[in-house]
This record gives C-alpha cells, structure tokens and sequence, in this order.
C-alpha cells in the first residue's frame, strides 16, 4: 500500500448527471435505494447542463472533527479517511454546519450525521462510474492527470505557433 | 434462481462474436465487412464500388460518416435505370 | 421495496385523491410501467370517449425497477386515449421524473377529469396536493419546471410538464422534463393541456428496499458491462442517437422530401460527425449526459451557436430531428436543425410529428393543393429554411389557417385541406411515420404498420434485421425464450421469418416499458444486449420476485393484447388506412430512387406484405381480421377484462 494511502478525485467536467453513484452508495451502505441517503451527491444547474459531484474531501485538517463536540468524529489514517463514531454521534450537526462541501449528511430517520467512509477502500461510486468522473488514486497523483491535460494543450499551442511561425516564413 | 447465477445468458454468449475495427458495406447484397486501415477517411468496396467516408469513434473504432456523394449517387441511379428496364421486361416482381 | 410504490387516482374535476396499493397478482400479470398502464386505460376510459374530454384517462408511471439497480430504470410513461388517431395513446421518455415520483412513493397516477382552472399536481412523500398553476400558464417546458422549484424551494424537484403546445391543444402536443427528455408521441402534452393540468411535480426521499442488496449490485456491474461494452453503445455515447443517421441515410433509409426520396443527399453539415463538432466547440470535450443511472450518455448538450437563438442551452439533437428538420423537409443547415429541436423542446410538441406534417404540407405546396392562400403567403417550398421554423411557431401557436389546421394533426388537417391531400399523409393510425424509409425493409414496413400507438420504431423494430447477422446469431436471439424452427433470414429486403422478429421485438419492448428500462439496453439497436434470459435476476435482486425468462415473455403478450383490445375498442380493422394495420398506399407503388444499389427500385410488395401480416396475427392468436379468438384470450387471462380490479 501506498504511503500516503488514496484518496477520492472529482473530475467534474466529465460527469454525465447519471447519478448511478448515488443509489450504489445508498444500496451498498443500506440496502436500500434512496438518493437522500447518498454519501455523493450530484449537484446540478440543469438549465446550463453543469454537473458537480459531491463528496467528502477527508479532509487532513477536517473541520467536522475538530467542532465535534463529543469526539465523534476522527481519521482513521490506515485509509485516509475521517469517520464517524454512530455510538458517539449526538446528532447536533455541528459538523454539517462548518463542513465547507455540504458533504456531512444528517440522517432524517436515526437522526445522526453520516459521510463518505471509502467503502472501506472500494468505493462503489468509483466502481460504477464508467466514465470516471470520480476515481480512486493515490494521493501523490491527484493532479498528474490535471498536469497532463495542461501541458497538452501548452503542446499544442507549442506546435501551432511554430507551424505559423514556418507558414509566414 | 441459484443455477441460473453463473451461467451466461444468450446476450453474453453473443459477446464474443462483436467484432472490432471492421464495419459492413451499406450495400445489402455485399454482407462482407470493411476493415479500413487506421487512421483513413475513405474506403471503397471491392465488390460493390460503393464508397464511404470514414470516421472513427476511438483508435480501432471506425464507423462511416456517409457516402461518398458523387460516387454513390451515380450507382443508384444506373441501378434504377437497370432495375427499371428489367421491370419493363418481366413485369413487377 | 419496490413493491409497496402505490397508485393514486386522481379526479381534477372534484379534486378527490385516492391513494391504493397494488396488489401482487395484478403485478405478477402486468408488472407495471407501460403494461399496467394499458391495463387501466383499459378499465378507466370508456368506448368513444373524447380525447380531449374530462372522460379521457391520463396514466403516468414508472416500471416496476424504476429507481433499483438494473441501469438505466429512469424511464416515465404516460398513456390516454390519443387525440391523434383515437387510438391508444403512449408515450415514453427517459430523465430523473419516474425515480423521483418512485422515491416519493408512487409508481402509477390515474389522472381523471378537468380542473376548472390550470394547476399543477405536487407530489412530496406520499403526498398529493392539486395546487394552482394559472402563473405558469404560457410559460415554456424550461421556465415552468423552474418557476416550480422556487415557488416550492427545493432543487431536486424533477416535473413532468406541458409547454405552449400542449395548453393549445396542438394533438401532437409532448409531456418534458429536463431540458429535452420528451414523451413526445400521440399528443400526451395535449391531454395534460385539456385537463388543464400543466405539470407534475415530484420529490421523495422514501427508501425503496432492495431485496438482494449484495447480488443487486455484482449482477448491476455485470449488466452494465454488458451494456456499455457493446460497440453500439459506445458509437451512442460518442455521438448520441445522430449516429444512426450515419447508416441509415447513407444506404437509403431515411425519408427526404416528405416521401419523394429515401436518402438526403450531400447534408455533410448535419452529420452526426458535425453535431460532435458543435457541441465540443460550444460544451467542451465531455458534452455527453446521461438519464438516470445510465451508463450509455447518449444525451448531447450544446449551445446554439448561430442565428437568432445563439446561445441558446439545450440538449440532442436526437436522431428524429435530423429527420423533422432536415430530412423530411430536405433542409441541410445545422443552425436549423439546432433551432428547430430547441422550439419543440421549449414549446413542447414532439418533434417528428411536427417535422413530418410540415414536410407533407410542403409537398402538398409544390404540387398545388395548398397555395398562397392557405399559407398565408409563406413560401413552403422544400428546402427553405426560414418556413420551415416559421411553420413550427403558427403550428404551436395556432396561427393563420395552416398553423392552426396542422395542429389538428394529419387526419383532420387532411380533411380540412381536402383534395387528394390525404394520398400524400405518411401515417399509421392516425400518428406519423418517423423519417425512415421502409419501402426497402420488409420486417420494418411490417413494424410500422402494426405498431399499436400508430406507426412508430419503438414498439416493434427489429432494427438488428439491418446488420446482416448470420442466421445462427439471429436463430439464438429470436428462439428464446419461446422455441421458433421457421426461417429467419440476415437479409433485410427479404420477407421470410421477419413476421417471427416483430412479434418477438413486440414482446421485448413491451418487457422493457414494463420493467421501466430503457431499449438502449435491451435487442433494439444491439444484438448483444440483455433480454428475456437477463431480466428475471434483475428483477429477483431487486424486487424478490421470481419469474422465468418465459412468464415475462407471457406478460408481455398479455400487455401488448390489452392494447389491441383497446384499439378494436375503438374501431381498429386491418386494412382500414386511418384505423388499421395499414400502410400508405405509397410504400406498394413508388420505388425508392436513392441508396445502395440494393436498396434502389424497392417497392413492398402488396401480396407478400398481406401475408406477412397473417402470419403475424397467427403468432399473436389472432384471427384474420386481427381480432383475438377466444382461446388467445382465455390463455394470457384476458377473458373477462375489463375486470375493473384496480
């Protein structure tokens, strides 16, 4: 295993709005089919077609555990993630309050928090999503494919202007 | 429900018989398959002498875009001259 | 569970709402989605009522996996008796509207009566509330399902709702949701407007229990994968539904010029190819959306990039509009086939009957039966653009004489037109045909003039009969789950074994209508995809229910016999050309001019086409005049319907 473990990485610009993830996550952690019990959440602005998953960042510094008022709320850093203690949790949602992402969720019916967990490190999100709008990689390549992506277009540009540049000659 | 489990289905039997990096002349007659080489944008069928444009879904993915205009639209029309004067000589089939 | 979703009947003349569960048995008969929906049409409407009338029934629903996972459970349908062609009236589309409503706890509405004003129906948790909609009266498909979300402040709310069109009773009016997913066929958007009911509004958070969670999801990842690995649905998820337009319109199979020609020649601009191009020009490179829990993204997003409307958001353009604003018309510009897909999407009216209608008015224009005078001076000459999109907007908005008698649709308007206007009407049933061609395929001329909501690909098109596949692929398909011995042949201008194919893509559609899947995952345009053998453990993973590959195949012969009974209701015989399983006289005595060598000088032979016909009544136990014997009923249990149960 990785040092530094793997964490979750949103390319929201390839997300199709299919919101498959939603009900695996419902049905791998409840059984059930229910967006509203998604631990990812797709937001939309339909109208624009804009798509953005949502999910927690398991954060380093989290917010959630540090205002836990009850220490409900830790890392577990085998996996990277910040977990929730359901024995522990008063369901004050403090945590749902400062979280930055809105990726803390309160369950209406046990009337506690509850949040991406990795499924243990085989998150079904990742599994289903065909086109990996999320994926599951090493926390020392989350911005390799960015860089890629990036410096293919400095290429390209690269290269046009040198083409220009012989064309004007 | 358990036999039935790990068995293929007849849809998954059929998998194996999709074949990559070819697609069929649009000519009924023809039924064989083109396999244009990577990267082309033409392709002609050696039996009919129809001709596609040629687009590609992903490298090995090829598809026909469309006829190629001039050349098709020709074939039709000497196909229905012909088809036309046979029907002139044997009566509707 | 699934299982537990409810119906509710819904009376907007006395606002009474009755909330019922259904019961197993009626399940285990019909499953529900499209089927069960027939089966109350069938109960709920009385012989000869108007369509337009308080008396007509509006069924919405979700199939019996809608919002479980067996991909792609997104799709709604709604049925009533059509104001088109008087015949069953159905339509289907995909989106987030039937997992929304399931969540809130419902799989089907029986919607009964008038409101005395306009309202929308809000449906929250097990809830129904009929609330007031005369603020959103006028508005389009998008500002509707908007203004619905803030007035009720919730974003997640998904509606089903009517534009302009459906609230003048244009009979070819759709239901929306979304920016673009349409139940566009046989004037649904018009019930809804008659009924003075603009929308439905949906929103749940109720779990529905998966029976085998753990199985649920390793067979989902199976299916999927069986799903998205198929080359067809790879080519879909690339270029979306254009892509068909490839194939068909380079061999000859899409109808240009009303019904002049069977190919579009040089339309390079509107290629699927070149749709691509806009869409990453004005979207970016990932343009590609998807119905709910689908994997196949076949759902383009662009911007309009020229004209009048630049700018402009929307979605497709699917398949049927390159042939309502190109093909038929014989138009070639993207900028028109861009703007025409957006007026219907945000005035709501199915775009192939508008497309096709004004094609036939066009050609009526150029040989003389309609003049200057009916068009109110618009030059409606094939190929002119600006008309066209013109045309769409009297046509929505009833204006002039034209605008306001193609509203009627094609029977009426061609009554109203006269002459021999009504030779020149490509219909079956009253709706009409899509923008292909079937002079050069047999099983397809067969599938549309047989289809039960009037001629249409959906209910019966064995579309793989155009691949060529060898006859044993094509004996391993059609022979399960019921045994077949008689021919089959891979070529598809042939006429032997092609009866056996429509009667079996019959069945399959209707399973998938029942299931509430969507026929991109199923024997439509991929040979490889699941069918009958599949679906039973989808269906036990998620529900609990048991059925072998065969009970579903009976089902389906079940729901597709209640719609025929529904259609001799109302005066269906075989050979009647606005009533029947009849074809336009054109499709005997013009050959087709363009295509592949093979596919040119085709005509469909009026003898061989009979014959065709009663073999495949005889598949489905009925007599020569296409009326159920009494055996046929008595074996799919139809003997004492209407039974009035539910």
């Amino acid at each position: 295993m990785e040092p530094m473990g793997k964490v979750l990485a949103i390319d929201h610009e390839k997300c199709t709005g299919c919101r498959l993830c939603e009900i695996v996550c419902s049905v791998f952690h409840d059984g059930v089919s229910n967006a509203a019990r998604s631990r990812i959440k797709i937001v939309k602005w339909e109208s624009e077609g804009v798509y953005i998953p949502i999910s927690c960042q398991q954060c380093q510094d989290a917010p959630c555990k540090i205002i836990c008022p009850v220490k409900a709320i830790s890392r577990d850093e085998k996996l990277s993630r910040v977990m929730v203690d359901q024995n522990r949790c008063i369901g004050c949602r403090a945590c749902v309050a400062v979280c930055p992402f809105g990726a803390m969720n309160f369950n209406v019916i046990d009337r506690k928090v509850f949040k991406c967990d990795l499924c243990d490190g085989d998150p079904q999100c990742v599994r289903f999503c065909e086109v990996k709008a999320v994926d599951y990689v090493p926390a020392d390549r989350v911005s390799s494919s960015k860089k890629r992506a990036a410096a293919e277009k400095i290429s390209t540009a690269q290269r046009q202007a040198v083409a220009l540049e012989a064309e004007s000659r | 429900m358990g036999s039935e489990k790990e068995g293929l289905s007849t849809a998954e039997s059929l998998r194996k018989t999709r074949t990559y990096g070819q697609f069929r002349c649009h000519n009924p007659s023809c039924m064989g398959r083109l396999q244009p080489q990577p990267g082309v944008n033409h392709v002609k069928c050696p039996a009919c002498g129809m001709e596609f444009r040629v687009a590609w879904i992903k490298p090995n993915f090829p598809r026909i875009r469309g006829p190629v205009w001039d050349v098709n639209q020709k074939l039709a029309e000497e196909a229905f001259e012909r088809k036309m004067k046979e029907e002139k000589r044997d009566g509707v089939k | 569970m699934a299982l537990n979703r409810k119906i509710a009947y819904i009376d907007l003349s006395t606002g009474k709402i009755e909330i019922k569960p259904i019961p197993l048995n009626i399940r285990r008969k019909f499953l529900g989605g499209r089927g069960l929906d027939a089966y109350l049409l069938y109960n709920h409407t009385e012989k000869g009522c108007d369509p337009l009338g308080p008396k007509n029934t509006l069924m919405v629903s979700g199939g019996i996996l809608t919002a479980t996972l067996a991909s792609a459970t997104a799709r709604t349908h709604v049925m009533a008796k059509s104001p088109l062609g008087g015949m069953i009236g159905s339509a289907n589309m995909g989106g987030f509207f039937a997992p929304e409503l399931a969540w809130a706890g419902f799989h089907h509405l029986v919607i009964k009566g008038k409101a005395d004003r306009p309202v929308y129906l809000w449906i929250n948790n097990g809830k129904i509330e009929i609330r007031d909609a005369r603020h959103l009266w006028g508005k389009t498909t998008t500002e509707t399902q908007w203004a619905i979300r803030e007035e009720l402040g919730d974003d997640d709310i998904k509606c089903m709702v009517i534009g302009p069109a459906g609230e003048n009773l244009v009979r070819f009016a759709n239901v929306m949701t979304g920016i673009k997913n349409s139940g566009g066929r046989t004037g649904m958007g018009a019930v809804m407007g008659s009924k003075n009911l603009k929308a439905i509004a949906a929103r749940g958070t109720m779990d529905i229990k998966i029976a085998h969670p753990k199985e649920a999801l390793e067979y989902n990842k199976r299916f999927i994968d069986q799903i998205t690995s198929a080359k067809v649905n790879q080519t879909q998820g690339t270029l979306g539904t254009p892509f068909i337009w490839g194939a068909t319109n380079s061999w000859g199979g899409v109808r240009c010029r009303n019904f002049q020609y069977n190919q579009e020649l040089y339309c390079d601009e509107i290629e699927p190819e070149a749709i691509d191009e806009v869409c990453t020009e004005t979207i970016g490179p990932y343009h590609m959306a998807g119905c709910f829990a689908c994997q196949v993204h076949c759902r383009a997003k662009y911007r309009i990039p020229t004209g009048p409307y630049a700018g402009a958001y929307d979605e497709g353009p699917e398949y049927t509009s390159q042939g309502a604003f190109c093909g038929e018309p014989d138009c070639r510009s993207m900028e028109t086939l861009l703007t025409g897909n957006h007026l219907v999407d945000q005035w709501g009216m199915d775009n192939l009957e508008t497309g096709s209608l004004i094609s036939w008015a066009m050609e009526l224009y150029e040989l003389g039966i309609l003049t200057d005078k009916e068009t109110d001076g618009l030059d409606l000459r094939f190929g002119n653009d600006e008309a066209l999109l013109e045309m769409v907007r009297r046509i929505c908005f009833r204006e002039g004489w034209l605008g306001d008698t193609l509203a009627e649709g094609g029977i009426i308007a061609s009554e109203r037109i006269g002459k021999d206007s009504f030779n020149y009407l490509i219909q079956v049933k009253g709706v009409s045909n899509l923008h292909s061609d079937e002079r050069a395929t047999p099983a397809l001329a067969l599938n549309v003039a047989t289809a039960s909501r009037g001629s249409d690909h959906l209910r019966s098109r064995p579309a793989i009969d155009l691949y060529h596949l060898p006859e044993e692929v094509l004996r391993k398909i059609y022979s399960t789950p019921v045994p077949y011995n008689g021919p089959l042949s891979s070529e598809h201008t042939e006429y032997i074994g092609k009866p056996w194919q429509v009667f079996w893509q019959e069945n399959c559609y209707m399973a998938v209508d029942c299931l509430g899947i969507c026929k991109y995952h199923t024997v439509f345009l991929g040979a490889t995809l699941p069918n009958f053998e599949d679906w039973p453990k989808v269906l036990y993973y998620n529900t609990g229910l048991e059925f072998t590959p065969r009970e579903i195949w009976d089902i389906a012969e079940r729901c597709n016999m209640i719609e025929r009974l529904f259609n001799l209701r109302e005066g269906l015989t075989r050979e009647d050309l606005v009533r029947g399983d009849m074809l336009n006289h054109r499709y005997f005595d013009e050959p087709t001019r363009r295509g592949a060598p093979d596919v040119v000088g085709r005509v469909i032979d009026r003898e061989k086409f009979r014959k065709m016909i009663d073999e495949f009544y005889e598949y489905k136990g009925l007599d020569r005049n296409g009326v159920p014997k009494p055996e046929t009923l008595k074996r799919l249990g139809l003997e004492d319907e209407p039974s009035h149960l539910l």
